[in-house]
């Protein structure tokens, strides 16, 4: 078992840093989605004087280090929706360049993701696991003199799995091992338990905050860019949010203002627990959420997606019994 | 393999002018070769749609309004109302635009075969009906008796107008204006009026449909006590439209991505979305 001790992180990040470019996100407030799915990318450029067209460029290799476990289970899933149902070059393009280091404190001993994980032990040391062909490779190429320790220590000094209630949203967790459950809770809501989406709709401010922070929300839109020559035509790809007053609204006709299918913050908000807890599943078997926290942590109306939805389930289930 | 963002080159063949803020664009690939075909032989299945943009100004949704069979074209007919559009009617011909396409499900032609067929539309929805009518025209003997209803608020409005000349001989269509002009000889009311006079056989006929919302919603009340039920009445939705390969969200409505699962829809599966 190879073993690299807190004091030595530091020599680690060094030596990590004159590999490849280097992102450490452990203190970040985006999730690491963002390597792979910027906030505002320029997909193609094309020059209109050699009418010539150009796609983005693969980027060079990068490290991101010290992702949680769910940020790396978030990406496992990214993964999967970006391959669907067909492959996303400007995502896959970087995050085939990139090497992904996890971190874990007190918390869970299953691997998502990622292609080494750092696993807290007793002592101060960390267990250095490796997950992938590719972290294997990356290992080896770095040839850091890690401790080893003998084969059949490391279960004893494991530190067991333990997650503090105040911190991670427990009950979310819970209930997101039955998604379909929750699917059919969630689809209930919006006719069995309107006043709950009326009540948000009060509160929710639209600022699409949510949505940003969330390690799996993926909405996008597209807009062209022109160099001040007029020459050069960028078009970029920017993170969206479906809580926004314009993200579902069209052009009206001549003498007709301009429509929107999602019209109200209602339905709005709705929306988006459509898509994470009855849409999402309906496509990939599970709720698109990890529950990392974030979106209940940095939303400004201090609303709390798992106060929510437990509401809701309690509900439903009194009805359905 | 292409990227599925990247779009192709092409060029304008031809403009025509159908009213102040439509025109008609027949696009061709820049080299002049053909577009290529799906399994069924056609170019497109109508009501599946292009995304035609402009560098500089992006790209939007338009039903084809061409023959799908006719592989050397793909024609759309554009209503000027915002950023794109408007500089889509700015072009001349042999300017260049891009086109990324067809994508989603266009009017399930093989469920239609040996059934009658009643199209109805209004105003800017004519496109991807027009199309269909001329894929019914080429295999005319495989649909029974076909009707269309076209409305529009005056004369000037109704689009094609030299194309419904050739229909006419062989599909029975029926056109209505909400304000008739002094040489107007055809209905004056909408098609829902003109539905009404329709004699039907109501157990082998199906609907096509592409038009504002409150029209397809007045006709589905029709259509229903008439014996048609919703699942054999076909409409195009519309929803706002941005990355066209099922990804972006902005075209959702409730379980369904109207990119990939539409745009066109029976109407029993879209009347259960909470946001139809
Ligand atoms: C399946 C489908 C087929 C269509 N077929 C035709 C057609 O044959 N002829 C025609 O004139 N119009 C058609 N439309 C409507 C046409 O796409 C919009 O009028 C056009 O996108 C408006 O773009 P704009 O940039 O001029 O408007 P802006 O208001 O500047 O819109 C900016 C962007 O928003 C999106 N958007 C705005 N309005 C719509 C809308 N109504 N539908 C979808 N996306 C929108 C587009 O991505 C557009 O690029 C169709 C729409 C759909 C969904
Ligand atoms: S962060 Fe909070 S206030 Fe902002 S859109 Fe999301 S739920 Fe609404
Ligand atoms: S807790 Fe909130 S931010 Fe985190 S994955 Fe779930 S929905 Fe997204
Ligand atoms: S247009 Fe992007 S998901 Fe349909």
């Amino acid at each position: 078992m190879k073993i690299l001790e807190e004091k030595r992180l530091n020599i680690f990040l060094d030596k990590l840093g004159k590999q490849a470019q280097l992102f450490d996100v452990r203190e970040s407030i985006l999730p690491p989605k963002r390597y792979f799915f910027p906030s505002r990318e320029i997909t193609f450029t094309f020059d209109k004087k050699s009418k010539s067209l150009s796609s983005q460029k693969a980027p060079k290799d990068f490290i991101l280090f010290g992702i949680s476990l769910k940020d790396l289970e978030a990406i496992t899933y990214l993964d999967e929706i970006m391959q669907k149902p067909a492959r996303d070059d400007f995502y896959f393009n970087k995050r085939d360049k990139s090497i992904l280091i996890g971190l874990t404190g007190k918390e869970f001993n299953v691997a998502p993701g990622g292609d080494i994980i750092l696993r807290k032990l007793k002592n101060d040391e960390y267990e250095v696991v490796v997950v992938t062909k590719k972290g294997e490779k990356f290992l080896k190429r770095l040839d850091f003199p890690f401790t080893c320790l003998p084969a059949g220590k490391e279960e004893k000094d494991r530190v067991e799995y333990k997650i503090s209630k105040s911190k991670t949203m427990v009950e979310l967790h819970g209930l997101l091992s039955d998604p379909e459950l929750l699917h059919d809770a969630v689809k209930w809501s919006w006719q069995g338990y309107p006043e709950i989406w009326d009540k948000l709709a009060g509160e929710c401010l639209n600022c699409g905050i949510c949505t940003y922070v969330c390690p799996l929300c993926h909405c996008f839109s597209v807009e062209d860019e022109m160099d001040l020559s007029g020459d050069e035509c960028r078009r970029c790809r920017k993170w969206d949010a479906c809580t926004l007053p314009e993200f579902a609204k069209v052009a009206g006709g001549i003498g007709r203002p301009g429509h929107s299918f999602h019209k109200g913050v209602k339905e709005r908000y709705y929306n988006w627990f459509y898509h994470k807890f009855v849409r999402g599943y309906l496509e990939f078997g599970k709720s698109q959420c990890v529950t990392c926290g974030r979106c209940k942590k940095y939303c400004p109306a201090r609303i709390d997606i798992e106060e929510v939805l437990l509401e809701i389930m309690n509900r439903f289930k009194k009805i359905k019994n | 393999m292409q990227n599925i963002y990247e779009p192709i080159p092409v060029k304008i063949q031809k403009i025509e002018i159908y009213s102040g803020d439509v025109k008609l664009f027949r696009m061709a690939k820049l080299d002049g070769s053909p577009f290529p075909l799906n399994q069924n032989g056609l170019v497109f299945v109508p009501g599946q749609f292009v995304l035609a943009g402009l560098w500089g100004y992006g790209e939007s949704p338009f039903g084809p309004a061409s023959h799908p069979n006719d592989s050397s074209c793909i024609e759309v007919v554009v209503r000027k109302v915002g950023q794109v559009t408007s500089a889509l009617h700015s072009l001349e011909e042999g300017d260049e635009l891009t086109l990324r396409g067809p994508y989603g499900n266009g009017y399930p032609i093989d469920f239609f075969r040996e059934k009658d067929v009643i199209l109805i539309t209004g105003g800017c929805g004519i496109p991807p009906i027009a199309s269909l009518v001329e894929y019914i025209i080429s295999n005319r003997s495989d649909f029974g008796e076909v009707n269309l209803l076209y409305g529009a608020t005056t004369p000037e409005d109704l689009l094609m107008k030299e194309r419904m000349n050739e229909w006419k001989r062989r599909i029975n269509v029926t056109l209505t204006v909400d304000k008739p002009a002094c040489n107007w000889d055809g209905n004056t009311g909408f098609v829902t009026d003109c539905l009404e006079h329709l004699k039907i056989n109501s157990a082998n006929t199906v609907v096509a449909m592409c038009g504002p919302g409150p029209m397809v919603d007045a006709i589905e009340n029709l259509l229903n006590p008439m014996g048609i039920p919703d699942r054999r009445i076909f409409v195009s939705m519309e929803r706002k439209m941005q990355c066209g390969v099922g990804r972006c969200q902005h075209c959702v409505c409730g379980d369904k991505y109207v990119c990939v699962d539409g745009p066109v829809f029976n109407l029993d599966e879209i009347d259960k979305a909470w946001d139809k």
